[in-house]
């Protein structure tokens, strides 16, 4: 009987826990909704997912932006989820627009000397922090002589080299404390007040002309002081705050259309509307999330939850099957190109035709289509669509069997029994090098396929572990006989995709590429004051590069979220980082009387 | 007691220096640095990765860098640096400015040690394990005594789908019917703070172990049920539920607390996938990022996080047992 008794309460101790963790939650998503909706009578209806934010005045807009940023520091961070946090709480001298112009930031204007060795700017009257206190032309000084400085070791800082005396302070020596003092010197960068003089503080309202000595003519530079770098971050917040002051809010005192509210690592950023900034003030504020399971975040987006999530190529497919999904669904062009890169001065990719061969072998637009599932664009040049440069008209060393076997077979090389022969006769082993992910197994297994049904070459498949594939393919000597790569543009100009990546010691050099007359090219197109003559040179270049088929050009990424259709005004820029509209957010508005 | 503690605690200094070794060991061994990035990204350049080599002490011999982490070092102020004899785990390369220290115990602004990295692991662990131990063996003890019904079969049932289903896939079948379909839970929650947001990650994260725990004990159970002790117990006309309580289920826990000492360590120290599935700002993702990342002080530091409660588990485990078992002596 006892027994009995004993096996029943065991079972009501079972039971209860079953019903208890069936509980509902504190708060569904429904009850907010209502909640909010009776309280404050539609004007104000908050669509944000936190208690805090229920009694808030603005509607939230919920971006899921996927993983938490490992350092929120402007002269210290490098990645899109760093850079997505600081380009709502800091601007920089210049900005972008939705055409990828250059356009004033916190500078009204600009000009170059006539060589572009001189870059004048000429900050907006009157700008503030979110703080209320004063921003002037000191302020960037000291954010760019933070950028330059070794001791800062930014990993972005060698995209401000160009500044006269920059690479002499990066590349010191163990300076002593004297040659640092002239290195420090040396870096031409200065405020100034309208007078022309020397500004003394932080506090001088009128100092509001930054002049920047270039070490080389480079028009191109207005566009890179648009970047993170450069932005303001207060010094005694810095100072104050020590090596972690990027972790604390209260630190991140900017000049961006946001102000950071909160910090909280993993689960949350919480930023509210900066009512000194200059462009206007948002009508919304903004909460990031880290949720970095693309499968959850769809669910929790179905779940109205999140506003705005980024689209996996996973989901795609059901997006597309559903008819409300499909019209929230936005794809539109990236701002990165991806190639199969061929190593210069490994074999067979010595050899032009070889080269030729393997890259009319590939279908870039079944490729698309079938592996990348519709998430990407086929090309055949460097620039992508949307950037300044792009050659809509190349289409030289597409997708074409007949002249890919033509090309291997002018080349010298033959195919025996699936094997390559060089000239001489002896065996070429050919080995596809990739980051180990399902997905790369898919890409490169659809590649080496390709080339066997084309070429009848066997290739074989090499995986590696990620940063054993990254530490890889950085150097010319380790680098792969054959693998894939891609370049996203710092910023939009040529310069960034041709002259940062193709000159002779830049990125290209991993695969051994050095081409003395693109260099030619590329240094006249560089220091060609004219915007209107300058572009057709680096059209130039760009031919010159494709030419000698270096790489097969493969497709060019597109960003693809999910965006609930209460959010109005998105503008979309191949440069958005991390979540859409984020170049331009005060354009965004909620519609309240959309929510669910 | 207290002599086999600190014999105990003594043996945690080998196992710690082997620990590190080896560990240091592997992961220099592996191509790539903390400063290789995503390749459509531009890549440090090489005198910013001089700079910050030096910075960090990377430029110096292998031999040089493990014994600065271990025991210390002279920095560039000729100020003696202690190293992990002091507590101090290292600096993360990639969270440039804090150190491992900050990353995993520091809690953020105005807030506790248990809203630290450590804390939220420490407390969803704890509640793991609660699930698995609350369940696992009331479930473990009824099947036993319910041996071939229906309850052992379902009990069974159960048990199998806890360790043959991987917690990703569960965690994401939970979502959609209690989240998605049920609409009972939030799937991004708003607060840590809300207890109804730790159900599904405790429940996800302990499942595995309640099935293995509701094993462990059912088989445990029937040995004992069978032993001489329990006969002798029931002729001497003791009740059912006192032969039960006291002499089954007290002697079958022993192998059961053996497997839960580990078990804690292994739900403590985090889920990657709980982590990710759940945006749980715990340190098991710091853990396994680390590895990819090459951040070797994090790498270094969540091992040995992980290797010291495995000790400290497993002395638990022992001093648990003589409770269990008075045959059962530490000295």
């Amino acid at each position: 009987m006892r027994s009995k008794l004993f096996v029943f309460v065991s079972f009501l101790i079972l039971a209860s826990f079953v019903l208890a963790a069936c509980q509902p939650a504190a708060v569904t998503p429904e009850k907010v909704v209502e909640t909010v909706v009776i309280e404050k009578e539609g004007q104000t209806v908050v669509v944000t997912a936190t208690p805090a934010a229920e009694a808030a005045e603005t509607p939230t807009l919920r971006v899921n932006l996927g993983s938490w940023p490992d350092i929120i520091d402007p002269q210290k961070s490098s990645f899109v989820n760093e850079i997505a946090h600081l380009k709502m709480m800091y601007e920089g001298l210049t900005t972008l627009d939705a055409e990828l112009n250059t356009v004033p930031g916190a500078a009204e204007s600009w000009e170059y000397n006539d060589d572009a060795t001189e870059l004048t700017f000429t900050l907006r009257e009157g700008l503030k922090y979110s703080d209320g206190s004063l921003l002037n032309a000191k302020r960037f000084e000291y954010s760019i002589f933070r950028n330059v400085d070794p001791a800062t070791a930014g990993e972005y800082a060698a995209i401000t080299d160009d500044i006269a005396g920059a690479k002499e302070w990066r590349y010191a020596e163990e300076p002593t404390e004297e040659q640092l003092a002239e290195l420090k010197a040396g870096l031409k960068v200065q405020a100034l007040d309208m007078a022309g003089n020397a500004c003394v503080d932080y506090e001088q309202a009128d100092c509001r002309i930054l002049k920047i000595g270039l070490s080389q003519p480079a028009p191109y530079f207005h566009t890179v002081m648009s970047l993170w770098v450069t932005f303001p971050a207060k010094e005694e917040n810095i100072a104050e705050g020590g090596d972690i002051w990027w972790t604390s809010s209260k630190f991140h005192v900017g000049n961006g259309p946001f102000v950071v509210k909160s910090l909280e690592p993993y689960v949350r950023g919480y930023f509210e509307p900066n009512a000194n900034y200059w462009g206007g003030v948002a009508t919304y504020n903004l909460e990031f999330r880290y949720i970095t399971d693309s499968a959850v975040s769809f669910e929790a987006y179905k779940n109205n939850e999140f506003d705005i999530v980024p689209l996996a190529a996973e989901d795609l497919a059901t997006v597309q099957n559903d008819a409300t999904l499909n019209a929230e669904a936005n794809i539109y062009p990236g701002s990165c190109t991806f190639a199969v890169m061929f190593h210069q001065l490994k074999e067979p990719f010595t050899n032009q035709k070889v080269r030729e061969a393997f890259a009319m072998a590939l279908d870039r637009e079944t490729w698309v289509t079938d592996v990348l599932k519709g998430l990407g664009a086929p090309t055949l040049t460097w620039i992508p669509k949307g950037f300044p440069g792009y050659d809509a008209e190349e289409n030289r060393w597409g997708f074409d069997p007949a002249a890919a076997q033509a090309a291997l077979a002018e080349s010298g090389y033959t195919v025996n029994n699936g094997q390559l022969l060089d000239p001489t006769g002896a065996v070429v082993e050919m080995v596809d090098t990739f980051s180990d992910t399902p997905r790369n197994r898919v890409r490169h297994e659809w590649l080496v396929a390709k080339w066997k049904e084309v070429l009848g070459v066997d290739i074989s498949l090499n995986p590696v572990e990620a940063t054993t594939y990254t530490a890889l393919t950085k150097d010319v000597n380790t680098a792969p006989q054959l693998f894939i790569l891609g370049w996203c543009a710092d910023y939009p100009d040529p310069q960034n995709w041709l002259s940062v990546y193709w000159k002779t010691g830049a990125f290209g050099e991993r695969i051994g590429y050095s081409n003395p007359d693109l260099d030619a090219k590329l240094v006249e197109a560089d220091s060609t004051v004219d915007p209107v003559a300058r572009m057709p040179l680096y059209a130039e270049a760009q031919k010159m590069l494709t030419d000698g088929a270096p790489v097969a050009f493969m497709w060019n990424n597109v960003n693809s979220y999910l965006v609930k259709p209460w959010v109005k005004g998105i503008v979309q820029t191949p440069q958005d980082a991390g979540w859409p509209g984020d170049v331009a957010p005060l354009s965004i508005t909620i519609d309240t009387s959309m929510l669910p | 007691m207290g002599k086999f503690l600190l014999r105990r605690m003594l043996w945690l200094i080998p196992v710690i220096l082997v620990v590190s070794t080896i560990t240091f060991v592997l992961m220099h061994a592996a191509p790539g640095g903390p400063w290789d990035r995503d390749l459509s990204a531009r890549q440090v350049d090489p005198a910013t990765q001089k700079m910050l080599n030096t910075y960090y002490g990377l430029d110096k011999p292998l031999w040089r860098q493990f014994t600065a982490y271990l025991i210390g070092d002279i920095d560039s102020e000729g100020k003696f640096d202690c190293g992990l004899i002091c507590g101090d785990l290292g600096p993360s390369y990639r969270q440039r400015g804090l150190t491992i220290q900050q990353i995993l115990f520091m809690p953020p602004e105005e807030k506790s040690i248990i809203y630290s990295r450590f804390g939220y692991s420490m407390r969803l662990g704890v509640y793991a394990l609660l699930f698995a131990i609350i369940i696992g063996i009331p479930a473990g003890v009824i099947s036993a005594l319910k041996q071939n019904t229906m309850v052992d079969y379902l009990s069974l049932f159960i048990v199998t789908i806890g360790i043959s289903v991987p917690n990703f896939v569960m965690a994401i079948f939970l979502i959609i019917i209690f989240a998605s379909t049920l609409h009972m839970v939030s799937i991004v929650p708003r607060s840590w703070d809300e207890v109804s947001v730790w159900i599904l990650p405790a429940v996800i994260l302990g499942f595995n172990t309640m099935a293995r725990t509701a094993r462990l004990t059912r088989g445990s159970m029937l040995e004992t049920m069978r032993q001489d002790y329990i006969r002798t117990a029931r002729s001497k006309g003791l009740s059912e539920r006192v032969v039960i309580v006291r002499h089954m289920i007290k002697n079958s826990l022993i192998p059961v607390v053996t497997i839960l000492g580990p078990a804690l360590a292994a739900l403590v120290t985090g889920s990657f996938i709980i982590e990710t599935m759940f945006g749980f700002p715990g340190m098991g993702r710091a853990y396994v990022t680390a590895i990819g990342q090459r951040d070797y002080s994090m790498i270094m530091g969540t091992t040995l996080i992980y290797a010291v409660l495995v000790a400290l588990a497993n002395v638990s485990v022992d001093v648990v047992y003589v409770f269990l078992d008075p045959r059962i002596r530490l000295d």
